[in-house]
């Protein structure tokens, strides 16, 4: 631990969120060895809204796994939050998990059956916080992504852009430093996505929650800060947007939908 | 603590999802619990009725019967040499003997008035109620100067009471055997039947002086059975010893020679037929622990259907952050819960029937408890065991693959 800081002090300053470096990851099957992610360094400071864009089987997926603390790169270090958290013990990353990272995906990922409160709550049970702390703090992530009025509804009962912001509100609930979302709107139409992507918009400027967020579409990825392009298993491309596109004014602009 | 609640509430609600299937998961450790609890209920009833028979014939009573014997180039059998002053002997010598009656019975009708009652007329002394353990139910025991005087009184059990008396009261009237008027003194408490079947309330008893002298002559001081009580259970096998080395000094017999008399404890017997009970019991716990962990199986092929369709569950909670020990505690709990509710209905199962049995078969079988709380404590160890495994499976997946599952 010591040794990873004092040799990480280097390259990493205390503003990197996240420091990923030469990040190889091999999935070796029985006819071939799938090279993913080859030899990648990236660096993110806090308070980014960076996308992740690149055609499909370019890594994206498994590059979000890495840094998710999901998955273990073949090769390469990453540091989270200052923390060498490649060669942790499974649990050590769940607790990291827990604290530092808050997921979106595509499939949204609710717990059947159950309501969306307790879907919230569910990352506060692992923290062992009690429960009427865990209630009141779940009420209030569902009212800032607005579903107040949908707390005892099951994911089936819910819209999938209501279902995403029950996934939002799980991601927050933890206040974690980092969210990490998977092609978010890949399953919602334009408007919803705009919707999600204003919400993940507003977390970022109000609450400085860094956000990587993997997407196939180009309007998406102008709303973010950065856009990372992916080829290969590669960093193609890397670029700093100084005019990110207003998730809300986009939706404004939209033409009205025809009843 | 809390994260435990926690893996309670969620079993519950996972068993409360699939009702049914979690009815026929627990139906073997159901079985298996309510067979435990009935084995040992109907065991340790058995062994009270037969420990109860046993306690009828006297307080850890020894009878000693006379043995003709074929050796020491006697032409027949030796002759009953076994008298009241073997008895006195005993009593004084045998340091783990309280006391020792004589008993002679012969078989003979009883008569009062128009009525006319078969019974055993048995000759014996004042000693016998408390070596046998029984109490008078009216009047008393005749006395020492009637056992002296060899007189005309006698004590009738409950049968012959019945029989002769019904509802009268017996005390004070006379009765005649053979040629003789005696009067009763008092008559005994019910006892029931003797382990061996024999009915204890159907007889007659006088002093030994006049059943010798009236009854069944005989010379003097010889008796049919002496009937002793040892100071306690724990002694009982000593005094056997005891009566067996006094006996064969007094009666002259050498080294190898066998006794003519033979002692009986029925303690032995009870010890025996205890015996075989606990063995009968412990055989069916086995098929009942069987049961069990054919139930525990049951319990874990379940565990592992439900773990693989919960497979994304299990990605979705440890991509939020539940360790591998809170997925495994989740399972764990689980599988001890099913158990436990298994173990639970096994045990009202085996509660019911008891009772049942009880009001049929006018039966008085105690709950056993200590079987209870061994048998749900062994359900929930099943729990355990067999949940180990599908617990471990869904802490050990990869979370990539558990969500990438549908
Ligand atoms: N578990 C695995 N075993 C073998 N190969 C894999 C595995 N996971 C991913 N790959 C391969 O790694 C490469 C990168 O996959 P990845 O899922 O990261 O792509 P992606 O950029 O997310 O694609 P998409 O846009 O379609 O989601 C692909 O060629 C894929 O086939
Ligand atoms: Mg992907």
């Amino acid at each position: 631990m010591v040794a990873a800081s004092t040799e990480a002090a280097s390259a990493v300053s205390p503003d990197d969120i996240m420091f990923l470096d030469g990040i190889t990851k091999d999935y070796v099957t029985e006819a071939v060895t799938v090279h993913a992610l080859r030899r990648v360094d990236i660096t993110i400071k806090r308070g980014e809204f960076v996308a992740m864009v690149g055609q499909s089987g370019s890594g994206k997926s498994t590059m979000m796994n890495i840094i998710g603390c999901l998955d273990r790169p073949t090769e390469g270090r990453y540091l989270l939050d200052g923390i060498d958290v490649t060669h942790r013990s499974n649990d050590a990353r769940a607790v990291v998990r827990n604290r530092l990272i808050g997921f979106v995906f595509q499939g949204f990922n609710l717990l059947p059956r159950t309501t969306a409160l307790e879907n919230v709550e569910l990352p506060l049970v692992y923290r062992g916080v009690s429960a009427g702390e865990r209630a009141k703090r779940a009420l209030e992530a569902l009212e800032s992504v607005g579903l107040a009025d949908r707390l005892h509804h099951t994911p089936n009962q819910l819209s999938g852009g209501q279902q995403q912001r029950v996934a939002i509100a799980r991601a927050l609930v933890t206040e974690p430093p980092l969210l990490l979302a998977d092609e978010p709107t890949g399953n919602l139409d334009t408007r919803t996505s705009y919707e999600v992507l204003g919400l993940l918009q507003e977390l970022n400027r109000k609450n400085k929650i860094t956000i990587v967020l993997v997407t196939h579409e180009p309007d998406i990825a102008a709303c973010a800060s950065r856009v990372i392009n992916m080829r290969d298993g590669r960093v193609r491309s890397d670029t700093y947007n100084e005019a990110p596109v207003d998730a809300h004014q986009a939706l404004a602009d939209l033409p009205p939908v025809e009843e | 603590m809390k994260g435990f609640f926690n893996a309670v509430r969620l079993a519950l609600r996972a068993i409360a999802r699939a009702k049914l299937r979690a009815a026929l998961t627990v139906l073997g450790i159901l079985i298996g619990v309510a067979a435990v609890v009935i084995v040992v209920a109907l065991g340790t009833g058995t062994r009270d009725i037969i420990t109860g028979k046993f306690a009828t014939l006297g307080a850890n009573i020894i009878f000693i019967f006379p043995q003709s014997t074929q050796s020491s180039g006697a032409k027949q059998g030796t002759q009953n040499r076994m008298t009241e002053a073997d008895g006195e002997a005993i009593a004084k010598e045998a340091l783990s003997i309280s006391a020792v009656v004589p008993w002679n019975v012969a078989g003979g009708q009883v008569v009062f008035s128009d009525k006319n009652w078969p019974t055993q007329i048995m000759g014996t002394t004042r000693g016998y109620w408390d070596v046998r353990g029984f109490t008078f139910a009216k009047g008393q025991s005749w006395t020492e100067s009637d056992e002296q005087l060899k007189s005309k009184v006698c004590v009738i059990g409950e049968a012959v009471h019945e029989a002769l008396f019904g509802t009268q009261d017996a005390v004070g009237q006379y009765v005649r055997i053979g040629h003789y008027p005696y009067r009763i003194v008092g008559v005994l408490a019910k006892k029931g039947n003797s382990p061996f079947g024999e009915d204890q309330d159907d007889r007659l008893l006088m002093p030994i002086g006049s059943f010798r002298a009236r009854v069944l002559p005989m010379p003097p001081g010889r008796v049919m059975t002496l009937m002793a009580s040892a100071s306690s259970e724990l002694t009982a096998d000593r005094a056997v010893q005891q009566i067996t080395d006094i006996l064969r000094q007094r009666h002259h017999m050498q080294g190898e020679e066998d006794s003519d008399f033979v002692v009986r404890n029925p303690l032995e017997l009870r010890r025996s037929a205890e015996k075989l009970a606990n063995g009968l019991t412990a055989f069916l716990i086995v098929v009942a622990a069987i049961s069990l962990l054919v139930g525990g199986v049951g319990v874990m092929n379940i565990m592992l259907v439900s773990v693989t369709e919960r497979t994304r569950e299990i990605g979705i909670r440890m991509a939020i952050g539940a360790t591998e020990t809170d997925i495994m505690v989740q399972f764990l709990v689980e599988a001890v819960t099913l158990c436990m509710f298994g173990g639970l209905a096994g045990t009202v199962l085996g509660l019911g029937f008891i009772a049942a049995v009880n009001v049929v078969a006018d039966l008085k079988m105690a709950v056993p408890v200590p079987a209870i709380i061994a048998a749900v404590g062994t359900s929930a160890v099943i729990g355990v065991l067999f949940g180990f495994l599908p617990a471990r499976r869904a802490a050990l997946m990869d979370p990539i693959d558990a969500l990438r599952n549908e």
